[in-house]
């Protein structure tokens, strides 16, 4: 039976340490199929007016992060993950969007069995005013695990 | 109407009548340069230049702000405010938490047209001058600004929050079902402060005003406001704030009136702001000290939205003096 893992990754070091176990956990399961996703958000024009602005932000955004995914790719391989098993989705979001509740979408359309977060320890006040992207995951995911790395 | 009609309604509205060259303005991005007696001409709209409003926020009251000008309008000699594009960006302080916070005109010129028919909103309307500013045009509320209403209450705790408070309260509620209407319609205030809530004097509504500011980010769209309201409602039921250096400050010497106070009654954002307001004034109801609970070092537990608040303190009202 196929076993699709989604790993939900931001720019940050710590993501790729979510990565990293991924690769190290599943290096023994043929059958895995790893999508590493990350969402691009185009700043809402309340923030950034101008439309060149918006566009030539999103393009460096998505460079960015098609490296940063790359990278990611290259740290499974050299876990031993396949080449083939391993996809790349980045969502470019006009909409100032919830991360976790695309990423609860795509599980879902995705049919994932599991769900892999990175945890970046935002503080309580910092939870408090901005939310947590793992824990609405943790709370609001259905029919899948949940991994939270931290 | 013609520079000629111009000057004779400057002459009409004016206290003093305009000598000299008449300066009008259609662009507004210079607003440095618009000065008092200057008119400014928008569309059909033509606003004679009074001066510059001031800021109020602590650290800054007095500070001119250019972008907003006090005016004239010159079609039936109404006072009004005319905000200015001013674009910033800047850190805004939540205690030790820094939040990248952005001054949208195009955010509050589309709140203005959501809120139009919400006697709890600021009234006005926008134009976009030639340059493509959204200027926007806003009816001047007179009345005392909340903090000042709530500061000038000048009796003992008690008494206020056994006479006055249960009615403070109710309106205060409404104030925050205004809120949640604009939080329904996806839009945030940015800004809720205690001087960010005027009475009109019109209907002695509590009436939102200033919401220019925006911030990015969508997991908890709605924090920043949820802090704003925890504070205003602190506010409200300790008719100030409490912190800890000032029980100190008034206290005989050698007595310890913080000795009571645990790390988890005080704010989560201000170390020395007390919200635990029992443990000051035990007459405060339990459901009403747990609401403010959620606001301390103590929780756990927050507020993801302002239909979560208002549920809890409408429940509070049973519990509160008749």
């Amino acid at each position: 039976m196929e076993n699709k893992v989604l790993i939900a990754i931001d720019l940050s070091e710590n993501s790729l340490k979510a990565v990293d176990y991924v690769g190290d956990m599943m290096v023994h399961h043929p059958s895995v199929t790893i999508t590493l996703l990350n969402v691009v958000r185009e700043p809402s024009p309340d923030v950034m007016p101008d439309e060149v602005e918006r566009e030539a932000y999103v393009r460096k955004m998505r460079e960015e992060t098609r490296r940063h995914m790359e990278e990611a790719s290259r740290r499974l391989v050299s876990r031993g993950i396949h080449e083939k098993n391993i996809h790349i989705k980045i969502q470019v979001c006009s909409k100032v969007v919830s991360i976790a509740e695309l990423v609860l979408k795509e599980q879902k359309e995705g049919q994932y069995q599991t769900v892999v977060v990175g945890r970046r320890g935002v503080s309580k006040r910092e939870e408090f005013l901005f939310g947590s992207i793992s824990k609405k995951i943790v709370g609001e995911a259905k029919d899948c695990a949940v991994w939270v790395v931290e | 109407m013609t520079e000629a009609e111009i000057r004779e309604k400057v002459d009409l509205y004016s206290r003093f009548p305009h000598r000299g060259k008449l300066k009008i303005w259609t662009n507004t991005t210079e607003f440095m340069d618009i000065q008092a007696g200057d008119v400014i001409s928008l569309e059909e709209h033509h606003f004679l230049v009074r001066g510059e409003e001031v800021e109020g926020r602590f650290g800054l009251d007095g500070e001119p702000k250019f972008w907003v000008k006090k005016v004239i309008d010159l079609s039936d000699g109404s006072s009004k405010i005319l905000k200015l594009v001013f674009y910033e960006s800047f850190l805004m302080q939540i205690g030790p938490v820094n939040i990248r916070c952005f001054r949208s005109p195009r955010k509050e010129a589309r709140i203005l047209g959501k809120t139009r028919d919400d006697p709890y909103f600021m009234k006005g309307f926008d134009v976009q001058d030639p340059a493509g500013n959204t200027v926007r045009i806003l009816e001047r509320i007179q009345g005392a600004r909340y903090y000042d209403f709530i500061q000038n209450f000048s009796m003992d705790h008690e008494t206020y929050f056994h006479e006055h408070f249960p009615g403070i309260f109710k309106r205060l509620i409404d104030c925050f079902e205004a809120m949640l209407r604009l939080h329904q319609m996806e839009e945030v205030h940015g800004d809720i402060r205690n001087d960010h809530i005027l009475i009109d004097r019109k209907n002695n509504l509590f009436t939102w005003i200033d919401f220019d500011y925006t911030y990015e980010w969508a997991e908890n769209p709605f924090g920043v406001d949820l802090f704003g309201l925890g504070n205003i409602l602190l506010f409200t039921v300790g008719m100030g704030f409490h912190n800890l250096p000032d029980l100190k400050a008034c206290a005989p010497p050698g007595m310890q009136p913080t000795s009571c106070m645990e790390p988890e009654d005080l704010s989560l954002f201000f170390k020395h702001r007390i919200i635990n307001l029992q443990k000051l004034f035990p007459y405060i109801p339990d459901s009403l000290n747990h609401v403010l609970m959620h606001f301390s070092c103590g929780t756990d537990v927050f507020y993801e939205s302002t239909e979560e608040l208002l549920r809890d303190l409408k429940a509070c009202e049973v519990q509160l003096p008749s």
